[in-house]
């Protein structure tokens, strides 16, 4: 009962590049493309991601394919278009969000205020493509002069005519206006981009090759004629509402999903990602403080304590510890085989130096030669502390060497990301493009492997990067320096920065902040003291230990050197930050899930196969005896999926309706607004006729229909029999003193119930029916030629049915052959045959023996024998005319012995074998067993 | 992927025709409630989840047409239900009278299932016929808890589904816990009998 899982990526890599190419404007790179799942509220439905790039400028379209149409190019249209600017983010899951389940991974892209969601596959090739993004997001970072002109222009079928104005009035400030354009033309332009686009989908989609259903193309073709992508979506309905009430379900692209174009998601994905786009209903920010140090301790032993003078010095104890060092060991050990024994000594400095205001834990420690960097947390907060993980980068000798490069800390901190990064650039004033390089080095190469996708350190809501980065003073001597030093004019100084001057210029540290710095350069001192450098080197004085960070809500409360621990070349320096985390709110988060699930139900529901039927009463009214009537039952589909429905069989019952009954078709599938007939067929034959008339069974049944993974409807069927001399017991009719159509019905019952048992007196010799059949065709029919061998019709059936249930078959028009079937039927139709069941295996077994078929004959009850010699004498006199009639005595115990001779119920033959010899046999027996009587001699 | 929920249960609402069975379901999954009276010819369903300590549970809840003369037919649905809610109405004394016949219905067509009695309509005490101390007094003799609902004023409609959604999953509990039981006993006397064996052969 679960939703409908059938969610396949089917098309391969080389079609959708040759698709996709074709498709964008020449000039235009495709730059890769892949097939992801689009999902808009609870549908998932096919889409291709496309990063398509004009002069160096990068793209993301969302485009939608539709099979089955003339032209290629024109099967798709562009759902979204979003620019590869700074507002552009690709997240893989959200915080707190369990996106790796199953082999598919989730992305959400989001760029300014507009975000969707896509499902893809975990493949080298869908890995790729995000790497090239990621790509393509750097090279505007690096950029100075970005527009997207070309982009809305070509693929943006949603803009608004005026785009070009604001385009050349925004552009160069703001390339990226789209968010605004959206909100203003949502409200006016709503309604028609709505209707247009389900018209849009609706045309696309009914070409559908799962469906096959062809729906009129006209509206698709006629907005697609514009190359330039005006196959029109309206976008606004495919962008996933911030705010939704359980209650609103109209952004369901139900027509879609009615035409099998679309699947629903599977509702556990659905939960998940719902509730995703839903955290800020009940993530709530809660702040805490981090204290970020780092010092380079250049080899030194540790011998002081580092707790007053900087791990502790603020009055309050912080809640998280990230300390970095670099050169904590300078040996050939360290460097040869990444030894150090001074990463216990540090390690213990550290630990005994926190914070006495709190007990801490140690979260992660990760080293990398003389690299360290330590997490603590306090002991209460670390159960919130998840998915940690550290990673090493070398950048040094032959840029792998780990006497350079970065070290790195993760984790989840209540429900955001947060990366520490402690590095040690390369050293030297003029080598600062060697520095930016160790910089991008790291970015690049700094990857937490264990997640799928792999997490990048960019990949973290927040990130803390600081250490020994080495950036110098530019532009001035070491004398000019130390004077502006002296008169404290740090502000000056800082202009020369190279770390500010590189990071204005966009090669490194894109989007992070640093605090404004107040304190003195923390390189060069004369170890032990606070003096400049003063050995033969002579190294000008400069900020080489930084801290630098990224993210939203993230307050710096300090940033300093510290003076006093003295031990090193370089001063420590930390920052203190209040940083506030996304942290779920129990009571909101449940509220929240228990209206996603109440949705996720009424969606279910709602998808569950409905149809309504135009009657659940199926009245027939009077029906008889091989009189077809016909009723119709329609069945309209007024759900949201297509309905496969069937007739069940209800139980202790062999078929799913009574045998005087015909449904056709007895089960169909209807789509979605459509309507289906089924026709309803009453037809009493011989068999039903015996029952009705016996008033033990009537017309009335209850068909269920059943709807495949949904509800079963009853429907009733009525009608009355109006009993005929048809399917009467001959015991009946000889009994019968006024015509059966006078008889109330509940006497003709009886009479047919009690048979030869009746109290009623016997009326007549044979029934008169009988007679008046036989005595029209001694009239009219011994000449006739072919006699009992050509076929009646249905109409003089009804006619002679209708005058022998009346008493009188005066005035009637039929044929002779007509009359000479009723004859036949009527023998057939008897309720206990003519040579009754008791005598039938007698009769077959003396065939051949006259004497014995004689004392069958007269063991039968009067009546009947009656009848047999009526009957007899009649096909001898014919057989006195066979000179016209063409019959012969063969072919008349062949005719009247399957009739007058008929098994009972039980012993028909039904081995399947040797079937056809049985019956063979069987025929051959009753046709002898008449024949005696039409050749011999005898006396009644 | 993993499943959407840890139990799915089969409800079964059954009772005279009118008492408000599909008005109950339709209050309990959609939150809503329509004075007009469609009779149900048929059997209709509704999912809807919950959570019971902690756990979720699925329910698949059938509404089914009341018609004594589709007895025969709705009798199949039974099979595999796990909880059966019986509904009467308190303004119509018949109603009330024939739960008898349907915890018979039950009796006949399920073993070992959970019951509930419900008293519908519980909005109007003008019209109230079926008095509560009567109708919890039959419940206690029959042993089956009873509550009084309105489908119309949404009056302890999902107290009523709740409680016997807690019924049936503790009685599955229940269940698995005789089983693992029967289980450990089994095992002991296997254990015991194997003991024995080695003694025996030592002897």
């Amino acid at each position: 009962m679960s939703f409908l899982i059938v969610y396949i990526f089917t098309m391969d890599q080389h079609s959708i590049n040759s698709l996709v190419n074709n498709f964008i404007l020449p000039g235009h790179k495709n730059v890769q493309s892949i097939s992801v799942g689009l999902f808009q509220e609870c549908v998932i439905t096919k889409r291709i991601l496309t990063l398509v790039e004009y002069q160096q400028n990068y793209g993301l379209l969302v485009i939608n394919r539709c099979d089955n149409s003339i032209e290629k190019s024109k099967q798709l249209t562009v759902d979204f278009v979003l620019p590869i600017d700074d507002r552009f983010k690709c997240e893989f899951g959200s915080s707190g969000i369990n996106t790796g389940a199953g082999e598919n991974i989730i992305a959400k892209i989001i760029h300014g205020k507009d975000k969707f969601i896509v499902e893809l596959k975990y493949t080298e090739n869908n890995r790729h493509f995000f790497t090239e993004v990621n790509k393509a997001q750097d090279v505007f970072l690096c950029k100075t002069n970005s527009s997207f002109d070309w982009l809305y222009r070509s693929y943006d079928c949603a803009a608004p005519s005026n785009l070009d104005e604001r385009l050349s009035s925004n552009i160069a400030q703001k390339p990226y206006i789209k968010e605004e354009m959206n909100s203003s033309t949502k409200n006016t332009k709503n309604n028609n981009e709505f209707t247009s686009s389900s018209e849009t989908l609706n045309t696309l989609l009914s070409n559908h090759p799962n469906t096959g259903i062809t729906l009129s193309t006209s509206t698709a073709h006629g907005k697609e004629s514009d190359r330039n992508g005006s196959g029109k979506i309206g976008k606004s309905s495919f962008y996933v509402n911030e705010i939704e009430s359980p209650d609103d379900l109209s952004n369901i692209p139900r027509d879609i999903v009615a035409m099998g174009g679309a699947s629903l998601a599977a509702r556990e994905t659905n939960i998940r990602l719902k509730m995703a786009m839903l955290e800020d209903q009940f993530m709530e920010l809660k702040s805490f403080n981090l204290f970020i140090g780092s010092w380079n301790v250049n080899g030194q032993n540790c011998s002081v304590s580092l707790g007053e003078n900087w791990l502790a010095c603020d009055p309050s104890p912080p809640d998280i510890y990230a300390i970095g060092f670099q050169e904590l060991d300078l040996s050939k050990e360290a460097f040869v085989f990444n030894d150090s024994t001074r990463e216990e000594e540090w390690l213990q400095a550290c630990t005994l130096s926190l914070h006495p205001g709190a007990i801490y834990v140690k979260v992660k420690l990760v080293r990398l030669i003389g690299m360290m960097l330590i997490v603590f947390v306090k002991r209460e907060l670390e159960e919130h502390i998840s998915n940690v993980a550290a990673e090493t980068v070398g950048t040094g000798i032959l840029g792998k060497m780990g006497n350079k490069g970065g070290v790195a800390i993760r984790f989840d901190f209540y429900n955001t990301s947060m990366c520490f990064v402690n590095s040690h650039l390369a050293a030297h004033v003029e080598e600062y493009e060697r520095r930016n390089q160790d910089y991008n080095d790291i970015c690049n190469r700094m990857i937490f492997s264990q997640f799928k996708p792999p997490k990048y350190i960019k990949d973290h809501d927040q990130v803390y990067w600081f250490g020994d980065l080495n950036y110098r003073l530019m532009d001035l001597n070491r004398d000019q320096v130390k004077r502006m030093l002296e008169e404290k004019a740090f502000d000056e100084l800082l202009k020369h920065d190279q770390l500010r001057d590189q990071w204005r210029l966009k090669r490194i540290f894109h989007n992070f902040k640093e605090g404004p710095i107040k304190h003195p350069p923390t390189y060069k001192y004369d170890p032990g003291t606070d003096n400049w450098d003063s050995s033969e080197k002579n190294r000008p004085p400069a900020w080489c230990d930084r801290c630098l960070w990224r993210g939203d809500s993230i307050a710096l409360l300090d940033y300093r050197s510290h003076a006093r621990l003295k031990l090193s070349d370089h001063k420590p320096i930390s920052a203190l930050f209040e940083s506030s985390v996304k942290v779920k709110n129990p009571t909101k988060f449940r509220k929240v899930y228990e209206e996603v699930m109440k949705k996720m139900d009424k969606i279910e529901n709602e998808f569950l196969p409905q149809v309504s039927v135009d009657q659940s009463e199926i009245n027939f009214g009077r029906v008889t005896f091989r009189e077809s009537v016909q009723r119709y039952l329609s069945i309209a589909n007024t759900g949201q999926v297509p309905v496969r429905f069937e007739f069940i069989q209800k139980p202790n019952e062999v078929r799913f309706c009574k045998p005087w009954l015909q449904i056709q078709p007895y089960e169909s599938t209807i789509k979605p607004g459509d309507k289906l007939d089924v026709e309803l067929k009453v037809y009493v034959d011989i068999e039903s006729a015996q029952k009705l008339n016996s008033g033990l069974e009537e017309i009335y049944d209850i068909l269920v229909l059943h709807l495949d993974g949904g509800k079963d409807l009853f429907i009733e069927i009525k009608g009355s029999y109006k009993p005929s001399s048809f399917g009467s017991s001959i015991e009946t009719l000889v009994r019968l003193k006024i015509p059966i159509d006078e008889m109330p019905a509940n006497e003709y019952h009886e009479l047919q119930q009690k048979g030869e048992f009746s109290s009623a007196p016997v009326s007549w010799g044979i029934p008169k029916e009988i007679w008046l059949l036989v005595d029209h065709l001694f009239k009219y029919g011994l000449m006739q030629e072919d006699l009992f061998q050509q076929p009646g019709l249905d109409t003089h059936f009804q006619t002679i049915r209708e005058g022998l249930d009346k008493g009188s078959l005066e005035g009637f028009t039929a044929s002779i052959h007509s009359v000479a079937e009723a004859l036949l039927i009527f023998l057939e139709a008897l309720a206990e045959p003519l040579i009754p069941h008791s005598l039938y295996s007698r009769a077959l077994e003396n065939y051949h023996n006259f004497i014995a078929c004689k004392q069958v004959i007269n063991e039968m009850r009067d009546t009947h024998r009656r009848v047999f010699y009526y009957l007899i004498s009649f096909m001898r006199e014919l057989l006195r005319h066979s000179k016209y009639n063409n019959l012969d005595n063969k072919m008349l115990a062949s005719i009247f012995g399957d009739i007058i001779l008929r098994a009972p119920q039980q012993a028909q033959p039904n081995q399947k074998g040797n079937h056809q010899n049985n019956i063979q046999e069987i025929e051959k027996k009753k046709a002898g067993f008449i024949h005696h009587f039409l050749v011999n001699d005898f006396d009644p | 992927m993993s499943k959407d929920y840890d139990h799915l249960f089969k409800l079964l609402i059954i009772g005279d025709s009118g008492v408000g069975k599909s008005s109950l379901l339709l209050r309990f999954a959609d939150d809503t409630f329509s004075g007009n009276y469609i009779t149900t010819i048929g059997v209709d369903f509704k999912i809807k989840t919950l959570e019971v300590d902690g756990q979720k549970i699925k329910l698949q809840i059938w509404d089914t047409a009341g018609q004594e003369r589709f007895r025969t037919i709705t009798a199949t649905y039974y099979r595999g239900t796990h909880g059966v809610i019986v509904v009467y109405d308190v303004s119509n004394g018949d109603t009330f009278a024939n739960v008898k016949r349907w915890l018979h219905e039950i009796d006949q067509n399920c073993e070992d299932v959970c019951r509930i009695l419900v008293g519908n309509k519980n909005d109007d005490p003008n019209l109230k016929v079926v008095l509560t101390q009567d109708a919890q007094r039959f419940a206690d003799q029959m042993g089956i808890e009873l509550y009084e609902t309105s489908a119309k004023e949404n009056v302890n409609v999902e107290e009523m589904f709740m409680a016997i959604t807690r019924m049936v999953l503790r009685s599955k509990k229940e269940k698995e816990q005789r089983q693992q039981q029967s289980q450990d006993n089994a095992i002991r006397l296997q254990k015991g009998s194997a003991h024995k064996g080695k003694k025996n052969k030592c002897c």
